[in-house]
């Protein structure tokens, strides 16, 4: 065997064959297969509807994949039940592109949620958290520049806040992945970037592996290390993100697509 | 067509043309009291008129091409859309609601022994004549013991509300289609449903009846009765709120890891707090009103006081009586209104 020149390193994240099917019939992922290295910032691009969101959704099991594997840190989640599940979760954060917090608690409440996987039930709904778990709640509130907001109610943030918070929540789960939903959709232009700044500072600085949808191509230049691109439930592209030529650009997108720039 | 809508159809257009024939039948034959409770003859005979009704309708629909009313309610959307407009006494459809409409006036009159005769009959208008000066001359002797009495009932009605609300909060989790989505759970949804729907659908007088007889006549009867009624209100009104939530805090506290129990409290339970106690104001304020009425069959309270001097025509103190609860009614359902407003 010829093994020189491969670097060998373990992937973090290793999807084997996945297929979803949702039980109305419809067939969101056909057979995608792709490995995540670690500490990679991956971006998934595609038109709506070609199963980005599944992608994701299948990884931390909020939604049930049919068939395929997915080999994360050596075990495969595909398989995990019940409290399995519930584990895998705590492993991973996710955020979603309405930020999904609770918008009648505080900012500082909402990253404690972060800690539920870890906190037994009882001590959870009564609001017992440790003081461990509110110091790294602070913490990371700081990290994405909002600490001072701690004692706000969460809907009065603006979006770019409370997808800063959101990202606060993940991180206090202390996850080895970090999934993103289109982070950045409802966003915009300006407050666009500096979430993306916040989730790149993630990856480099505590070396969370990052997978995220994104919409834009020009973020995805300025942000990604590596792309794949899902076109209906199966992957078409996949390098680096400054070889997506317009030739490239019209198979993912189609034909007489025209790139929009966001700045 | 589709089926459905055939099948509503025939329905609707045999039971009116089954009732118009039946009234017939009886007019022409005159049955006497016996023949009426003749239950198991008479079924057929009303089936049969059904059934011959279904064919009537039929027959109009599809052979005449007459519309009948069954047809005008329930054709599917895309049918109804081709309509021309036409006055209803024009159509056969017009004529078919007109007629039963009359018909059903006409033997509601029968049944009810309407009488303008008993309505301005002198005797009986002098008793109703002394009914009323009593009731506008109250006799305020007796306004301690009535504000005694429904002080009873409005706490009658606050225990049968506060014992309510935890199982109502249990169960509207238990008997929500968005919670229950496991096939075993939809089970048990379907069931709680069924029971609840039951529940409810019995009214909180007849509980009161059927707990007088278990617990001895009185309060205690009374508000179990009410307490009963409110479980399954409550828990189809919260329910119907937790089926309203958004999903994005579900999926974001699911994500962390949390349990189904914590999924529930941080994720639905914010969602649906204001509306929930709006609801149980809400209940408490139905539960005083009902709670009169059910202290009318011995549920204790100012009901059952109204049942004792309205039985010897003491209209006087009925009066006092009567402003009290008025008064009490009045308040708490303005107190329940402005609270409400303000919980939005
Ligand atoms: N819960 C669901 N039930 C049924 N079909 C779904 C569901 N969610 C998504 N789909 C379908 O799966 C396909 C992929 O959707 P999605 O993963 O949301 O794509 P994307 O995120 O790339 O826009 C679409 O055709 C969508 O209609
Ligand atoms: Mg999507």
């Amino acid at each position: 065997m010829n093994g020189e020149h491969e670097v060998v390193t373990q992937p973090i994240l290793s999807i084997r064959n996945l297929v979803k099917t949702y039980p109305n019939g419809v067939r969101a992922l056909k057979g995608v297969t792709f490995d995540v290295q670690k500490g990679e910032f991956l971006v998934i691009i595609g038109l709506s509807g070609s199963g980005k969101s599944t992608l994701l959704r299948c990884i931390n099991r909020l939604h049930d994949p049919t068939s395929g594997e997915i080999l994360f840190q050596g075990e495969d989640l595909a398989k995990a039940q019940g409290d399995g599940i519930r584990r895998i979760r705590g492993r991973i954060g996710m955020i979603f592109q309405h930020f999904n917090l609770i918008p009648r608690h505080t900012v500082l409440s909402n990253v404690l949620m972060g800690r539920l996987g870890i906190t037994s039930t009882w001590k959870s709904l009564f609001g017992l958290w440790k003081d461990d778990d509110k110091a790294r709640a602070l913490d990371y509130l700081r990290l994405v520049g909002i600490a001072d907001k701690a004692k706000i109610r969460a809907d009065q943030l603006s979006g770019g806040q409370q997808q800063r918070v959101a990202i606060a929540r993940a991180l206090t789960q202390n996850p080895d992945l970090l999934l993103a939903d289109e982070p950045v959709a409802s966003l915009d232009p300006a407050t666009c970037h500096t979430v993306m700044d916040y989730l790149r500072k993630v990856n480099r600085e505590l070396g969370i592996t990052v997978v995220a949808n994104l919409h834009f191509l020009s973020l995805v230049r300025e942000y990604a290390t590596r792309v794949i691109a899902l076109k209906g439930g199966e992957i078409v592209y996949e390098g680096s993100p400054h070889n997506i030529d317009e030739a490239w650009f019209a198979r993912i997108y189609g034909e007489g697509s025209k790139e929009v720039h966001i700045n | 067509m589709n089926r459905s809508s055939l099948i509503r159809r025939t329905v609707f257009d045999s039971l009116t043309f089954g009732f118009l024939g039946v009234v017939f039948l009886i007019a022409i034959a005159q049955p006497t009291d016996r023949q009426m409770l003749e239950l198991g003859r008479n079924s057929l005979i009303f089936l049969a008129a059904m059934v011959a009704g279904a064919v009537l309708s039929s027959v109009l629909n599809d052979v005449l091409k007459i519309r009948t009313l069954g047809e005008a309610i329930f054709a599917p959307a895309h049918k109804k859309a081709q309509l021309e407009e036409t006055s209803w006494w024009k159509t056969f459809s017009g004529w078919q609601l007109a007629v039963t409409i009359v018909v059903m006036f006409v033997v509601a009159l029968v049944k009810t022994k309407f009488s303008l005769y008993e309505l301005l009959n002198e005797d009986g208008f002098a008793g109703a004549v002394r009914l009323f000066q009593g009731l506008l001359n109250p006799n305020f002797a007796l306004l301690p013991r009535a504000v005694l009495n429904i002080i009873e009932t409005i706490f009658m009605a606050f225990l049968a509300t506060m014992l309510a609300i935890p199982i109502a909060f249990v169960l509207s989790f238990l008997c929500a289609k968005n919670i229950m989505k496991s096939p075993p759970a939809f089970a048990l949804y379907l069931v709680l449903r069924t029971f609840l729907n039951v529940t409810r659908s019995i009214e909180a007088l007849i509980w009161a009846i059927i707990f007088s007889v278990w617990v001895g006549i009185g309060p205690f009867a009374g508000m179990l009765a009410l307490m009963i009624h409110s479980v399954a209100s409550l828990a189809k009104q919260y329910s119907e709120m937790v089926e309203t939530v958004s999903d994005g805090p579900i999926e974001g506290i699911q994500s962390t890891g949390a349990t189904k129990l914590q999924t529930i409290w941080f994720a639905i339970v914010p969602q649906v707090v204001l509306p929930y106690i709006s609801f149980t104001v809400y209940r408490w304020d139905i539960n005083v009103r009902m709670a009169t009425i059910i202290g009318l069959v011995g549920g204790g309270g100012i009901g059952t006081m109204l049942m004792t001097y309205q039985g010897q025509a003491m209209w006087p103190e009925v009066g006092c009586i009567i402003l009290v609860i008025a008064a009490v009614v009045w308040a708490m359902d303005q107190a329940s209104a402005y609270l409400r407003e303000a919980l939005k």
